[in-house]
């Protein structure tokens, strides 16, 4: 995604740190225990090994609780700078009663709203929640904000059943065919398309009545949807959202030497892009030949680049 | 006196109407009066008496009032059991068989013996093609020695099961208690018609004495159908409607058989004929709704056939069915010596209770695919959960379907086509089709099997839950049998004979040189020796397969290997849940001992495992054990059993790819592609390299600017771009690839 790509360049040279938290609640019992915990630790592993400013925190098991989760995000909230950004990842039982969503931690819960609360306290403007529960649908509306992408796992508070959308997601963080634009930066849309699509074949294979739709808000306000695109107006924000970066993408864009000619690559990128959004109105054959003609001279750029 | 001078004017005048009984109504429909019929019927319907008001309801056509008169009658008689077999006979139908089953059994209730409601019992046994059937209506007849209705069903039942004798002894009977038995002349008339005997007294003799009794012709068309006749049957049914249009059920049929047939827009016509005039039958009106559902198919000419498939998974299974469609019919065309006289058309349904509709109208259908003559309805390999179903074994079986009914004119008997098709299911490979399942087992240890010349009758009518699977199986062993006793050559002479309307005995006699109970016992020496050992240890593998269960969850890998190959050995067709197989190879991997682990997935490859998960295993073990073509036929398998699998067209695509094999990689690569993958960048970026691989520098060309499209900075793709227009650029002008 191009937009994002931009967003990036500017990242890097504000140096801005990713903050990331992952809670894995209450599993009531050892398989989910087991499940819950496991897929908390996958994260951490994939998250400590993508290198960059990077500062993870994850709770799982008897850590899990409604205070320790509070101490971490005050810990965030106290060393985040606005430029920061903070990535909550929350995996396990949720519940909905009709008005209120709870995550459940050992210990006390943890409703929608007190969390929304703990979130505000952190200066990292950007942030994206992937409340990744049963249930979680139930959380969105208290959860959403300006600048905040908010993924859940189901559409409501009354999809109640254990989710498997975590397990896809973890495999979006690490799996490189998440990248789909191929720029080496797994971003937050990404990785939603990815677990979402993979989700939806769990259940279309398994010949089982999906249970779980997962949902994407990144307006800060309105509903969730389930496809973001541009026609919905939701997308944006998760799109410029990097949640893993891998290969040596950041490493050129810093070389001065390099710069004119990186330049002309974010020049040739910008141009397809706007051609792109020309499409519908151009003879297929004329987009086809201009669009063929801009990718031939970025690949020619980046060749230079890479040498 | 003029008060009594009124009432007496108008007395006379009721006194003339009511002189029509219930009796005379019927009379008057029996003998085909139905503008008569219909008026006394009316006239029944003004009575003071709820029952016979009920009675003149339902034969005026208001089916909601009679069903209240009924209930109200019922009400009013709570002790008579006759008023409840009516109502019963009534829900009957309507097509309400729960209903009208439990009012026949109130009535047995108040009346144990009463002939009427176990003869509802039967009618009702019979629409549901269950053995009890026969039971239930030799009880209602040896009550009621009258009782015509049962002899006639007898009769039909036997007809049913191609019991020709029977049916002919019971329709006699009905004739010898009721000289006007129709249905019993309407029996030995389609007898004959079966036997392609056109002109029958017995039409004659019906017409008669009812000129309008379409009801005759209405029975041909079921049976000529039930004996997969479906165009002499659809004639039929027109044939009953020109004598009565307002025969719904045989509308209703007609519209059916019609829509088997690919004819759907005067299958569409009579359907919506029949509900606009109130019959509203589940099947009916589950065929108006797939119908309206087809704007979501495409038509596909692929050769010498057609495929109707789903636009959602066109793409994906176009090629793999077009390959499986033009071997299987060229084949067959060899090996029956025969050429197809029209395309055939394979349609394939996602959802199951779609193909179920497709094929009777109702949803619940248990089989996997079926034949109507030239047309195939089978599920599409995502109708069922991955590893469950082998859809190019269903196809192929379905394909021979065709030819065995186009080379015998839809003659040959039931047992006879279904043996031959799951006969040459194993043909086309050994891995294919049914395994010998438990249920199989225990038939042939408890020797369930019929008689050749009865076996329809377990396809038919099963008297107990597995015999239509133990069927499908004999039937395909006993066409083995012939094949290694006598050569296949004997097949084709049977099917000839069968085409020329010989029933199995004589068939067996005149090309096996033996009496059919002769060919029994000889089978059945063979089939026991065949199985001996499995059937012998059964009992054995079935305590042993769930201690190995139980060793494996306790991952006492040591004793699952100690243990493993001897129980495996006891029963080594079973391939399903749990099977040994997969406890020793997961036992194997477990220990790291995958050259072993590989071996045997490659035993339950062999003996016919479907599972995606084990087979995906199978083929990475020979791929890392550097044997590419193996692992790469290893995932070819899958194609066949769920090709709706992104991972394995990639995985398949690079081995290929990587063998040498450019053109089944391209094709794999467009099955991803297919599959609209999450990484479409990176999919169309490989099928831009098999396609230059393959030469099509053009078309990788494409490719690769589609992989660029989606993501403009793919370096592979770039780097590919570059080559690919260096490359152009230095070609001769005038030259293309």
């Amino acid at each position: 995604m191009r937009i994002m790509a931009l967003w990036l360049a500017g990242l890097c040279t504000l140096e801005a740190a990713h903050f990331y938290v992952t809670v894995a609640g209450l599993g009531g019992e050892p398989e989910y225990e087991q499940r819950f915990a496991a897929w908390a630790q996958e994260i951490d592993q994939v998250l400590r090994g993508s290198g960059g400013q990077t500062r993870v925190t994850t709770l799982h098991g008897s850590q899990a609780t409604r205070a320790r989760l509070s101490e971490a995000l005050e810990t965030v909230a106290r060393e985040t700078a606005p430029q920061d950004a903070l990535v909550l990842m929350l995996i396990g039982h949720g519940t909905f009663d009709g008005h209120e969503y709870k995550f459940n931690l050992p210990g006390p819960d943890l409703s929608a709203g007190e969390l929304a609360a703990m979130l505000s306290r952190v200066r990292a403007a950007r942030q994206v929640i992937i409340n990744m529960t049963s249930a979680s649908g139930g959380s969105l509306a208290a959860l959403q904000r300006s600048e905040r992408v908010v993924i859940t796992a189901t559409r409501s508070g009354m999809q109640k059943d254990a989710t498997i959308f975590p397990r896809y997601w973890i495999e979006a963080l690490r799996d490189p065919a998440a990248d789909a634009d191929k720029n080496e930066v797994i971003t937050a849309l990404e990785a939603f398309r990815y677990a979402d699509q993979k989700t939806v074949r769990f259940f279309e294979t398994q010949k089982r009545l999906a249970s779980e739709h997962a949902l994407l808000e990144d307006t800060g306000g309105g509903e969730g949807v389930r496809a973001p695109s541009a026609e919905n107006g939701r997308g944006l924000l998760a799109g410029a959202f990097p949640l893993v970066r891998f290969g040596q993408a950041q490493a050129a864009a810093q070389d001065p030497e390099k710069r004119k000619l990186a330049a002309r690559r974010e020049e040739l990128e910008q141009q397809i892009d706007q051609l792109k959004y020309q499409k519908a109105a151009l003879p297929l054959k004329e987009y086809r030949k201009r669009l063929a003609a801009l990718l031939l001279d970025l690949a020619k750029t980046q060749a230079e680049l890479d040498k | 006196m003029r008060r009594a001078f009124i009432s007496a004017a108008v007395a006379a005048l009721m006194g003339t109407a009511s002189a029509q009984t219930l009796k005379d109504c019927r009379d008057h429909h029996r003998r085909g009066r139905l503008e008569e019929a219909r008026r006394c019927f009316v006239q029944q319907a003004q009575s003071a008496d709820a029952y016979l008001r009920a009675e003149g309801l339902w034969g005026a056509g208001d089916y909601q009032a009679a069903n209240a008169a009924f209930r109200l009658a019922v009400e009013q008689h709570p002790k008579n059991p006759d008023y409840r077999v009516r109502w019963g006979r009534l829900f009957l139908e309507r097509r309400q068989p729960q209903d009208a089953a439990d009012l026949f059994a109130e009535a047995l209730k108040l009346r144990g013996d009463h002939a009427g409601a176990l003869l509802g019992l039967a009618l009702q046994a019979a629409e549901q093609f269950e053995s009890k059937a026969v039971e239930l209506a030799e009880q209602a007849a040896a009550l009621d020695r009258n009782l015509v209705e049962a002899r006639e069903l007898l009769a039909r039942l036997a007809l049913e099961e191609n019991n020709s004798a029977r049916a002919i002894q019971q329709a006699d009977q009905a004739l010898a208690i009721s000289a006007e038995a129709l249905d019993a002349m309407a029996v030995r008339a389609t007898m004959d018609w079966l036997n392609d005997r056109p002109s029958t007294a017995w039409l004659e003799r019906i017409l008669k004495l009812n000129p309008v009794y379409g009801e005759v012709y209405a029975m041909a068309g079921r049976f000529f159908v039930l004996n997969r006749r479906y165009e002499e049957g659809i004639a039929f049914y027109r044939k009953a409607l020109e004598l009565n249009p307002r025969l719904w059920e045989a509308r209703a049929q007609l519209g059916l058989n019609l829509m088997r047939l690919g004819a759907d827009e005067e299958a569409r016509r009579h359907l919506e004929l029949c509900y606009r005039n109130g019959y509203q039958s589940d099947a009916t009106v589950n065929s108006l709704r797939l119908l309206d559902s087809y704007g979501n198919f495409v038509i596909v000419q692929s050769g010498p056939g057609v495929l109707k498939l789903h636009k959602k998974e066109a793409a994906i299974l176009r090629p793999y069915f077009e390959r499986e469609l033009q071997r299987g019919l060229r084949a067959f065309e060899q090996k029956y010596r025969m050429k197809l006289t029209r395309p055939v058309r394979v349609e394939v349904y996602p959802d199951h209770e779609d193909f179920a509709v497709r094929t009777l109208g109702m949803p619940g259908l248990g089989a996997l695919g079926v034949s109507f003559g030239y047309v195939v309805a089978m599920d599409s390999p995502s109708g069922r959960r991955p590893g469950h179903y082998h859809w190019a074994s269903t196809l192929w079986h379905e394909l021979n379907h065709v030819f065995v009914l186009a080379a015998t004119r839809h003659r040959a008997p039931r047992w006879f086509t279904e043996g031959m098709a799951v006969y040459e299911e194993t043909v086309v490979a050994p891995d294919w089709g049914d395994r010998l399942t438990p249920e199989i087992i225990l038939a042939i240890r408890e020797w369930k099997l019929l008689p050749v010349a009865e076996l329809d009758r377990g396809f038919v009518r099963p008297s107990y839950p597995s015999q239509v699977v133990v069927s499908y199986y004999q039937a395909g062993r006993i066409c083995a049998y012939i094949v290694e006793k006598w050569g296949f050559e004997k097949l084709l002479e049977m099917l000839q004979a069968f085409g020329e309307l010989r029933g199995t005995p004589e068939v067996i006699e005149q090309a096996l040189g033996m009496k059919p109970e002769q060919f029994d016992r000889q089978f059945r020496a063979w089939l026991e020796a065949a199985t001996q050992a499995t059937v012998k240890n059964f009992d054995e593998w079935k305590k042993r397969i769930a201690d190995l269960n139980k060793l494996a969850r306790a991952q006492d890998y040591d004793a699952v290997m100690r243990e493993g190959g001897a129980v495996r050995d006891l029963f080594p067709e079973y391939v399903e849940a749990g099977n040994a197989y997969q406890l020793m190879a997961e036992a194997c991997f477990a220990q790291g001992r995958k050259p072993d682990a590989v071996a045997e997935l490659q035993r339950y490859a062999a003996a016919g495992g479907k599972d995606p998960a084990l087979l995906k295993k199978l083929a990475a073990g020979l791929e890392e054990m550097g044997r590419r073509k193996a692992a790469a036929r290893a995932l070819e398998r899958l194609n066949y059993i769920y090709p709706q699998d992104e991972e394995l067209h990639r995985k398949l695509g690079e081995l290929l790819l990587a063998e040498g094999d450019a053109g089944g990689a391209v094709r794999e690569f467009e099955a991803a592609i297919a599959l609209q993958p999450v990484d479409a960048a990176a999919s169309h970026y490989q099928l831009a390299r098999a396609l230059r691989q393959a030469g099509r520098l053009a078309e990788a060309k494409e490719r690769v600017l589609l992989a660029l499209e989606a993501a403009p900075g793919y370096r592979p793709a770039q780097k590919m771009l570059l080559e690919l227009t260096a490359e152009e650029n230095n070609q001769p002008k005038g030259t293309t690839k």
